[in-house]
């Protein structure tokens, strides 16, 4: 097991045994003296810990002489939201996202509302590990303020201009949420009201309890899935805890990989944007994306792993739209991080302008067969397993180091890559065929236990 | 970096006390609570704050210490150190941390702990608190057994209760007194009015506002309380009350505007207590004027000493089953019917009751009571040992006159006369305090201690 992990997603670890109230206000002392004080908004999803980890941040904060703005409970893409339409120095999200029960993580934003690069992670681990940090006399100590009046509003306003309600509402879909107890919770009744949904929600109790693993995958689907032919549901949606994953299940009772989500969208905007239009993903999304953009004419960007990067691509490359394959998406004209919102009422949208089910959306995708499996390897020793499979594992294949490693050939491809939080390699293989998947990553398995072994 | 701010951080009977933006880092006091949480044990604890700037901060950081080791915390906001004290056993919290440096300046604050029975922690507690604050790996719960904040808004009300209904409150309200209270821009801002109103006085109050720092220092000596003094005979009030920051001491201004300062505050008190109680017993520390032995004396109220400092007082208050117990150092008072801590609040109540009962005037109820002059004086000290061998010293030079050592040491001299020598808890001299009838015999006699400490200490 991990306990801590400090990183361009922020200080992420397990409550009570890496992550501590002494670790966590040190990070936010960290971050208001990189901030230099000034206005920055804290914003948390409903974990347990997180009304702990609030209050330590908070305390840091105001220390180091910075004004908190309290958004409470907030689900990510709001909070990045915030951070634009007021202007702040930055925020810090408390939330685990997709991450099991007992986890949590600090994450800040910059002052662009997005994640911090990797050169300002940089800059903050220097702060954070020197130990010394900005901290204000008596009369210099920063203030509480409340969150400014209509957030929530101006987000959904954002969300409107993104995807036409109009044409939405009159579709009268009836759609199936779950919000996996998080904070997308909040918005919900909101979302569904703008946009002329019937929303059900599932799992919408702010109880700090996650009813299941919050990664949104096809077995965290069972719930949605047992109900959407029931209630007649043109489709569902699986959330992680904070709103930036999500996956779907279709009005037929498939339930899609959270790959697919993605390409689903992009198919969408890109039929919108007309050809040549920039889409970032990142290396170890499935290629059914690299299809879809090569079908609708758009220009695909290929990345390193994580939401900083894909969003920091995006604005680069002057794309119109980026993700990536945990059902993650984010548009350049919406709020700088990946926001499952706007993925539900992109989806909505691609439905209503087609006059398409959400499962003929689903069997225009070009499928491919993927496996991602966790193989056991103790964290330290990951690296070098992995250091020593770089040249030799597959001479055959198109080999990129760029994050993880990565091997292509023309009918499928592997990828490999240290977990960040559990003492696993996280492997992902897709072919054409379900047995060459298989193959191959049987063949991977195996290799990395021996060498683990040895 | 001066020495001066290596000793800026003080871990001691008196809590955690440091300064802002320097010792007292959120960090530390966030370890403080966890190392708290761990050394109660579990339940509730309540958590109580001054109106500093820097208290929600802390507040924050006490809050999420707590959750860290399966405590709940149950926030207060901003009360008297008095009324959380109380709200301990009105609720039967498991403790609480009072977050205040009491009567020390804007730049500093403090964590004060408080048990189950809603006093300070003793000696020994203090000593397994740190004990367990120095262990490498606190027990910190995993997130299944991290409880949820709460909130107690009405604390002060239950104090203020117990209050009314501890003092003949119609007494006071048929009295209509007309009196100022100088708030210090303490926790007094946000309750003193209303409490005074309560009891039915048209009240005038100063210093009332808070969140921008103490518009006087926040200490309620004689130097710091001229408009208040200014306020009572503006507006004729019958008398004026000075508060702390924190609400535990009171000084009294009587209505001629006279100051009265801590020692003749106490006496007042004390002396209206003691004629309530004769034959019992009661506590004063070492540090307190010897005109209130003189009216236990003629009341037959036997007197214990103890060491300067609340919980010494209330620790001898529990062993001797006392009815009062009073630090005439700082205008404590403490009167266990009501509450077993300073209680700006009770010491309110009990004067009004006696201006109402008696018809009298401070004034004149002053003039009634036996008078000491007191003179201080101090004598910088090199180290803290050099302090304590001279003491030392001194004790066994004036050992025929048997000098108490409850507390640094305190000579009785003729003629109802005596000096007290005692190191300070807070800067590096012996105080010296020397009372007599006479006030040139006060002065000589803080002078010639004076000398003789010099001398012990060059040796």
């Amino acid at each position: 097991m991990r306990f801590l992990r400090l990183g361009n997603l922020g200080m992420r670890g397990v409550a009570g045994t890496g992550l501590t109230p002494h670790n966590v206000i040190a990070y936010a002392s960290a971050v208001g003296t990189y901030f230099s004080g000034g206005r920055i908004a804290v914003g948390m999803d409903s974990r347990i810990s997180s009304k702990m980890f609030r209050n330590a941040t908070v305390s840091g904060l105001l220390g180091s002489g910075a004004e908190v703005i309290d958004a409470g409970i907030c689900p990510a893409p709001m909070l990045h939201h915030l951070v634009c339409r007021e202007r702040l120095s930055g925020a810090v999200l408390i939330g685990a996202g997709h991450h099991q029960a007992g986890w949590n993580a600090i994450v800040p934003l910059s002052p662009r509302g997005s994640c911090f690069s990797h050169l300002q992670t940089q800059e903050l681990l220097g702060i954070y590990h020197s130990g010394i940090y900005h901290s204000v006399p008596w009369n210099a100590v920063g203030k509480i303020r409340p969150c400014p009046e209509g957030l929530a509003d101006s987000y959904l306003d954002l969300l409107c201009s993104l995807a036409d309600a109009e044409k939405i509402a009159a579709c009268r879909f009836k759609v199936i949420a779950d919000f996996c107890n998080g904070s997308g919770s909040v918005l919900a009744e909101s979302f569904a009201k703008r946009f002329g949904v019937e929303l059900i929600p599932i799992n919408q109790i702010l109880s700090g309890v996650l009813p299941h693993d919050p990664e949104p995958r096809p077995r965290t689907a069972m719930q949605v899935q047992s109900l959407i032919k029931v209630l007649n549901a043109d489709i569902g949606f699986v959330f992680n805890s904070d709103m930036s994953r999500a996956s779907i299940v279709t009005d037929s009772g498939e339930t899609l990989s959270e790959e697919y989500s993605f390409p689903i969208v992009a198919d969408h905007v890109l039929r919108l944007a007309g050809p040549g239009a920039g889409v970032v993903s990142n290396c170890c999304t499935t290629r059914t994306l690299d299809d879809i953009v090569r079908m609708r004419g758009g220009v695909l960007f290929k990345g390193k792993v994580g939401q900083a990067h894909t969003i920091d691509r995006m604005f680069e490359t002057s794309s119109v739209l980026s993700g990536d394959g945990s059902g993650s998406i984010a548009l350049a004209r919406g709020v700088p991080g990946f926001d499952s919102f706007l993925l539900m009422a992109l989806v909505l949208e691609s439905m209503a302008f087609r006059g398409k089910t959400s499962s003929q959306l689903a069997a225009r995708l070009p499928r491919y067969n993927i496996i991602k499996r966790a193989v056991p390897c103790s964290s330290s020793h990951a690296y070098s397993v992995l250091r020593s499979l770089r040249g030799s594992l597959f001479p055959d294949a198109v080999f990129s180091d760029e994050d993880g490693l990565r091997f292509d050939w023309p009918d499928g491809w592997v990828h490999l890559r240290a977990s960040m939080t559990e003492p696993i390699v996280r492997m992902i293989v897709e072919w054409k065929t379900r047995e060459k998947a298989e193959e191959y990553a049987a063949k991977v398995s195996s290799v990395i236990e021996r060498v683990a072994a040895s | 970096m001066k020495r001066e701010v290596f000793r800026r951080l003080k871990i001691g009977v008196s809590g955690v006390r440091g300064v802002v933006g320097e010792s007292l880092s959120p960090m530390l006091v966030s370890d403080f609570a966890a190392a708290f949480g761990e050394f109660v044990g579990g339940g509730r604890v309540l958590v109580g704050r001054d109106t500093r700037s820097s208290g929600e901060m802390y507040e924050n950081a006490v809050a999420a210490g707590l959750l860290s080791v399966g405590i709940q915390p149950v926030l207060t906001g901003i009360l008297p150190t008095p009324s959380l004290q109380f709200a301990v056993r009105a609720t039967s919290a498991s403790g609480a941390i009072a977050i205040t440096a009491s009567h020390n300046g804007n730049e500093w604050n403090a964590l004060k702990f408080i048990g189950p029975d809603g006093l300070f922690l003793n000696q020994t507690a203090n000593d397994e608190l740190l004990d367990i604050y120095n262990q490498p790996d606190p027990n910190y719960v995993s997130e299944n057994r991290i409880r949820t904040e709460k909130f107690l808004p009405g604390a002060f009300l239950m104090h203020q209760e117990k209050i009314l209904a501890s003092v003949d409150a119609e007494a006071i309200r048929s009295s209509h007194f007309k009196v100022a209270v100088d708030c210090c821009n303490g926790v007094g801002a946000l309750y003193s009015r209303k409490f005074l109103e309560a009891l039915g006085c048209e009240t005038v109050s100063i210093f009332d506002s808070w969140g921008n720092g103490f518009e006087r220092p926040p200490e309620p000596v004689p130097a710091h309380l001229g408009v208040l003094s200014a306020c009572v005979r503006e507006h004729n009030c019958a008398i004026g009350f000075a508060q702390d920051p924190d609400g535990d001491r009171i000084s009294l201004v009587s209505g001629s505007g006279a100051i009265l300062g801590a020692q003749d505050s106490a006496l007042l008190i004390g002396a209206y207590l003691i004629r309530k109680h004769p034959g019992e017993t009661m506590v004063l520390n070492i540090q307190t004027t010897r005109a209130l032995e003189l009216v236990a004396k003629e009341y037959g109220v036997k007197v214990v000493y103890s060491p300067v400092g609340e919980v010494n007082v209330t620790d001898a208050m529990g062993a001797s089953g006392a009815f009062l117990g009073i630090e005439g150092s700082s205008g404590g008072v403490i009167y266990p019917e009501i509450s077993m801590c300073r209680d700006s609040y009770a010491a309110m109540a009990l004067v009004l009751e006696m201006l109402a009962s008696g018809g009298r005037s401070v004034d004149a109820l002053l003039e009634s009571l036996p008078r000491l002059s007191s003179v201080s004086a101090k004598v910088v000290c090199p180290s803290a040992q050099a302090g304590v061998n001279a003491l030392r010293a001194l004790r066994d030079r004036w050992s025929s006159r048997n000098p108490i050592t409850v507390d640094g040491v305190r000579i009785d001299l003729d003629n109802g006369a005596w000096v007290l020598l005692r190191r300070s808890n807070t800067e590096p001299v012996i105080r010296i305090l020397a009372e007599s009838a006479d006030p040139a015999a006060a002065e000589a006699l803080a002078r010639d201690f004076e000398k003789e400490l010099s001398g012990l200490l060059k040796k």
